[in-house]
């Protein structure tokens, strides 16, 4: 579904020395598979999550997703960011609406597909609020929602539950796997939080810090549906969290 | 602004402008020099001059050259600034031009355009669209500079091309700021067009305004001074009935967001 191939990404910085952000990964994603990507901060993740939504150009190397190079952003990769980026002079249902519109679905059929949406990230009610009246939380549902709305084939989650509080946060890692299970989307999803990547993943892929490059890869093989109570009492998944801590601590 | 536009804000201006009458009133009386007639003879002048049919189609004309110039000046402005926020190539090839001409008084260049165009509309409507332009410029470059990247990208995923994200996602969430322009804008224009009036007098609000001081008809000069000020006034909070009506998504609201999650 998605082959990262020989991907690299520099900045030349007027005046200072060049740097280098990503360096020369290579990564492939099955159709249906989720996918996080883990490592520390400045290894470059979320610049491979938006080289793969074709927002920022490589500098080396090229994306294919379903045979294509990747040129520019498409409706086949639908980003979610740790900002939300909701359009804030559209209301709720605005927001979902948009992509669907935008695709050319006419709108009693798009209001229709946007009121189910709505209901499926719980906001039911709430289609008339602008986005400056919700909680962060909420955002990040409408956010969910509008994305999902024009049906992209794969997912590019960008630290989504970052900004959010903790409780809120396993709220809404609890949704996504409900909704992902249904859907079964491909999920590439950055985040430093290891818990969160192994309570969703099938695999973990943990980059080195800057430059990023590929340092492991890890499979995720609990079982599915998971529940976050029983995995945390799970010897198999504690184990996952404290190796993979371990080897972030490790140099190199 | 909708919870205290009640009683205490609307009181506000009444009272300011009746102390404002009350000080020029006093000084009036107080100096008595002549060219500084009390307040009450000015406004007394105010129903002749509305009553007057060339008067009112004077203060027409300027109003007509100066809506003229606005619009133009927005439809000019809005997408220069806009594509200066979003491109550092444009922005690196305008900004030192606009450094240069921002502060100039666009009034400065009316002869040199009367040169070209004669004294006409063309000038006065072409002076007026400069001076409202650099504002509503200025303001749409840094609203647009400012706008979210990944609200760009949001678009651009579903498939938006890059026209139709500069008029459809970076012109309304640069929106409030180029309010900010244009309000500017809008009392530059006011300023532009007494002005323009003034070097080529024809017709218009400035014209009579200069006349009437030249021919030492002070009490009239005040009372038009009087009238700019109520249609600047009038102008404004149309300017902002319109910007709120349009803008209130990005208010600051008082109400506790909803929910905890």
């Amino acid at each position: 579904m998605i082959r990262i191939e020989g991907l690299s990404k520099w900045f030349e910085p007027p005046r200072r020395p060049r740097h280098l952000a990503l360096d020369d990964l290579s990564l492939g994603v099955g159709e249906g598979e989720f996918v996080s990507i883990l490592g520390p901060s400045g290894c470059g993740k979320s610049t491979l999550l938006y080289m793969v939504g074709g927002f920022v150009p490589p500098s080396g190397g090229r994306v294919v997703v379903n045979g294509k190079v990747v040129v520019g952003p498409g409706p086949d990769r639908g980003p979610v960011f740790q900002e939300f980026a909701l359009f804030p002079w559209k209301t709720v249902l605005g927001n979902v609406m948009y992509g669907l519109l935008e695709q050319g679905v006419a709108k009693p059929l798009a209001e229709q597909k946007a009121r189910s949406l709505i209901a499926l990230v719980h906001l039911d009610g709430y289609e008339d609020f602008y986005p400056k009246q919700l909680s962060g939380g909420m955002k990040q549902r409408v956010a969910i929602a509008r994305t999902l709305a024009y049906d992209p084939k794969i997912l590019l989650m960008d630290e989504p539950f970052g900004a959010l509080d903790a409780h809120t946060r396993t709220g809404l890692q609890r949704e996504l796997l409900e909704i992902w299970e249904r859907a079964r989307k491909t999920v590439l999803f950055v985040t430093h939080s290891v818990e969160e990547a192994v309570f969703l993943s099938d695999r973990v892929i943990v980059l080195t810090r800057s430059p990023g490059r590929l340092k492991a890869t890890i499979g995720i093989d609990l079982p599915r549906p998971r529940q976050r109570a029983e995995l945390l009492v799970d010897r198999r998944y504690q184990t996952l969290v404290v190796e993979i801590e371990r080897l972030m601590d490790t140099p190199g | 602004m909708h919870a205290r536009a009640s009683s205490p804000s609307s009181f506000a201006p009444l009272l300011a402008s009746i102390g404002l009458l009350a000080l020029w009133e006093l000084a009036a009386r107080l100096l008595g020099i002549t060219g500084l007639p009390p307040a009450y003879d000015a406004l007394r002048e105010l129903p002749a001059i509305l009553g007057d049919a060339e008067a009112l189609l004077n203060i027409a004309a300027s109003l007509r050259r100066m809506l003229t110039g606005f619009i133009l000046a927005l439809l000019l402005a809005v997408p220069v600034g806009l594509c200066m926020g979003r491109s550092e190539r444009l922005a690196a090839a305008f900004n030192p031009l606009l450094m240069i001409i921002y502060p100039v008084p666009k009034a400065a260049l009316m002869p040199i355009i009367m040169l070209w165009l004669g004294i006409g509309d063309a000038s006065k409507t072409i002076v007026i669209t400069l001076g409202v332009s650099l504002p509503v410029v200025y303001h749409s470059y840094q609203g647009a500079r400012a706008v979210e990247e990944k609200l760009i990208w949001s678009a651009a995923a579903m498939g938006m091309g890059r026209a139709a994200r500069l008029w459809r996602v970076v012109l309304p969430a640069a929106l409030p700021q180029v309010f900010v322009g244009i309000r500017t804008g809008l009392v530059l224009a006011l300023i532009t067009m007494v002005t323009s009036e003034m070097i080529a007098r024809q017709t218009g609000v400035g014209s009579i305004l200069f006349n009437a001081l030249d021919m030492a008809q002070y009490t009239t000069v005040y009372a038009m001074i009087v009238i700019v000020g109520l249609l600047g006034f009038v102008l404004d909070v149309l300017i902002e009935k319109l910007r709120y009506s349009l803008v209130q998504w990005a208010e600051p609201t008082h109400e506790i967001a909803v929910g905890t999650s």
